[in-house]
């Protein structure tokens, strides 16, 4: 439970002539982690070479190309796909030679139109861009070029421009820019061009164009709509092959990665003229049925072997050994770092604690409520794994929510009647009228460190396990010892902060008679076990001791369950205040049609404040409550990086045998 | 000595405002301190997660280390207020 799946080393040596069947063998079964043969390694490999693909791989890779560039541009992918129901691999196999090139050339036919018409809608966009500077211009257009001894200018000028030169020009003002167009002979073009220049005149292109320009526009704007016509009709027919084709199409991805990864693991193997070796990872507890099989469908000539682990050379694959309720808190271990194999895997831990601190921040039940209705509802949309395990740690985290809601009586941020808050209040007094006693903040405050002691010496008992379990020698007593000092440091400075003062919700050790120097029994056992820690910290590693404030900063890191949970209730207060309050009670006194449009407001504010703080709460509870166990937590243990135990083999979705 | 009684009102009153102030500076001031601590390190962690998006998890941890400024200028307003 807090150590992942035990892995074996399994070594499969076996003629060539019946790799096909074991690789197939080992594909189906999918256990098997392939470690991957690297030439030149070991001594005991020499002579072995990385093998060559099966027969026909590069075939099958040259399919699968082409196959994805069609899903690719229909834009299919399997993970938005419900699997409705499996093909089966013969029969797909057949439909692979026979249907698939039809469909894949159709496909190919339609991108290819698609992107002519893309294509030619641009084309005609520009012509009418260029077009339009010119809609003032009352002659044809065929007049502005084609002159051997009279340059035409054209292009926007802030204001008219007077031009010494002899020439013609047009000039219309309008709101979008000032259109000049001169007509000068060659001779003067230089000096009008300066004169120009200096008016800020930007030059457009003179368009080679016949007829009016609005008449040219009108044109080509209905040519537009035309091919956009065309457009819509194309991506329709895309849309409708999509819909039509998309199952058969991932079936056949499916398919086919399956043949490429079957025919290309020899790459990963070691294999002279005659045989072959395999080497990877397998389950503890499959090794002999994946043993025993391999044999059998080699027609037992395959020798499978365990071989023995080194635990500091090799680099065992990770894979998580949970329970179902904790299994998708592995997402957040995984976005840390997977555990090492020698590691303790505190899955369960964090799967129990994160909805409690999650909780403790956002402890509402009207909240909770909205949090675990859009997790549900969230299934529907999103798909995969990842967003799966991600929406049941949500649901789990709204669920503790709604019960710390009832805790703390909290709903909306209005006080539950009827309800006593076990927990101490977090009402605020906001728009005067919170009843009660106000929030009872340095309760929250103590019980906050509380957590945080407690949490804070797992983690360190934590570490004293993982350095037991994982280091050896000499250094591996310093190392519990170290771990050891820091929980002792901890509790030393609390029994000496116990006895020089009173605290609510802790323990009262003001009461002992000073003994030496004017500190007390108490006092004295503390600041014994602080210089002792202190002497075990050092004597791992004297930098360490620079990390000692870090005691003081971690615990009072939790105060910001309190924190983080206080703001989200005076938002959700102020925005009860400001809605019924301020907004509708007003109204209610002597109501008017203005009034009840005003109530609407108030309920529009009411909606949307609770909306933002729900978000604002999922974000700060989720955050918060990770941080504290990525910093505070994980640091005083955990160090992660372990390898993913990913099995050769596909989960299969969409096919069957 | 309804003079006096007026006196002492007032300087509860302002006693409780400059509590008040006092607590609004703490958590400010350390929000402001946290969010230059967190500028530079959360441009380079997401610089960071775009190249490999492994470390992640380590980088957001190093984010939000500044952040424990802000949380003791969170403790120090809620305990001059209550």
């Amino acid at each position: 439970m807090f150590t992942p799946e035990q892995m074996s080393r399994i070594l499969i040596a076996a003629p060539r002539d019946v790799m096909v069947p074991v690789i197939s063998e080992l594909y189906r079964r999918r256990l098997f982690h392939i470690e991957d043969f690297v030439e030149d390694d070991h001594e005991e490999y020499e002579g072995y070479r990385i093998g060559h693909p099966v027969e026909g791989a590069g075939e099958t890779s040259k399919e699968l190309l082409r196959l994805r560039s069609v899903t690719s541009a229909f834009s299919i992918r399997p993970d938005d796909i419900e699997p409705s129901q499996r093909l089966s691999a013969s029969r797909l196999k057949d439909q692979i030679e026979t249907e698939l090139p039809a469909i894949e050339r159709e496909g190919e036919e339609l991108l290819a139109t698609r992107s002519g018409l893309e294509n030619q809608a641009k084309e005609l966009e520009q012509k009418i861009d260029q077009l339009t500077p010119f809609t003032g211009v009352p002659i044809d257009l065929s007049f502005l070029y084609g002159y051997r001894t009279i340059s035409v200018l054209a292009g926007s000028v802030p204001k008219k421009v007077e031009i010494g030169a002899p020439h013609e020009e047009y000039y219309v003002e309008s709101k979008t820019g000032n259109l000049l167009i001169v007509a000068v002979p060659n001779e003067y073009r230089p000096d009008v061009e300066r004169t120009l220049l200096d008016a800020q005149f930007q030059a457009v292109a003179i368009p080679q164009e016949s007829g009016l320009a609005t008449e040219r526009i009108a044109e080509y704007s209905a040519r537009l709509d035309a091919v956009r016509r065309e457009m819509d009709d194309v991506s329709s027919r895309i849309d409708s092959q999509r819909e039509k084709h998309a199952g058969f199409l991932v079936a056949c991805d499916e398919l086919l990665s399956m043949d490429v990864e079957r025919a290309e693991a020899p790459l990963r193997f070691a294999t002279t003229d005659h045989a072959f070796i395999a080497e990877g990872w397998v389950p503890s507890e499959s090794v002999a049925a994946l043993s025993e099989s391999i044999t059998e469908v080699s027609g037992r000539r395959a020798f499978v072997t365990e071989l023995p682990i080194d635990k500091g050379k090799d680099v065992v694959p990770v894979e998580y050994n949970n329970v179902s309720f904790a299994r998708p808190s592995q997402l957040l271990l995984d976005v840390y770092s997977r555990p090492k194999y020698t590691e303790i895997d505190p899955t369960l831990l964090v799967s129990i604690v994160f909805p409690i601190f999650f909780g403790l921040i956002l402890g509402d039940v009207g909240y909770g409520l909205i949090l675990l209705v859009t997790s549900l509802a969230l299934r529907k949309f999103m798909k995969g794994d990842d967003a799966k395990m991600l929406l049941a740690v949500l649901r789990n985290a709204s669920i503790s929510s709604i019960i710390f809601g009832f805790l703390y009586s909290e709903f909306l941020g209005f006080p539950i009647p009827g309800v006593y808050a076990t927990l101490p209040a977090r009402h605020l007094n906001i728009g005067g009228e919170a009843g009660g006693h106000g929030p009872a903040v340095p309760e929250l405050m103590i019980m906050s460190v509380w957590i945080g002691i407690a949490y804070i010496t797992l983690g360190r008992i934590l570490g004293v396990v993982n350095h037991a379990r994982q280091d050896h020698g000499s250094h591996r007593i310093f190392a519990i010892l170290a771990n050891l000092g820091w929980i002792m440091v901890m509790w030393g400075i609390l029994l000496m902060i116990w006895s020089a003062f009173p605290m609510p919700l802790m323990p009262d050790l003001t009461g002992f008679p000073p003994l030496i120097l004017g500190l007390s029994l108490p006092a004295i056992l503390g600041a014994v076990m602080i210089v002792l820690g202190i002497v075990f910290i050092a004597k791992e590693s004297a930098l360490e001791i620079v990390e000692l404030p870090t005691i003081l900063s971690h615990v009072l890191s939790f105060a910001r369950l309190v924190g983080v949970g206080l703001s989200s209730v005076a938002i959700a207060m102020v925005v009860n205040f400001i809605a019924i309050g301020l907004i509708i009670e007003p109204q209610l006194e002597n109501l008017t049609i203005f009034g009840v449009i005003i109530i609407i407001v108030g309920v529009v504010v009411f909606l949307i404040g609770h909306l933002m703080n729900a978000i604002l709460g999922m974000l700060g509870g989720g955050l918060q409550s990770l941080r504290l166990h990525y910093v505070e937590f994980f640091t005083k243990f955990y160090k992660g990086g372990g390898k993913k135990y990913s099995p050769f083999g596909m989960k299969r979705r969409f096919t069957e045998d | 000595m309804a003079e006096l009684d007026v006196a002492v009102q007032v300087a509860e009153a302002s006693q409780l405002g400059m509590k008040a102030l006092g607590a609004g500076l703490a958590v400010g001031l350390t929000g402001i301190g946290t969010g230059l601590a967190e500028m530079s390190i959360g441009s380079a962690a997401v610089g960071a997660t775009a190249e490999n998006k492994d470390v992640f998890g380590l980088v957001l941890l190093l984010t939000v280390i500044p952040e424990t400024i802000v949380i003791f200028g969170l403790v120090v307003g809620l305990l001059l207020l209550f």
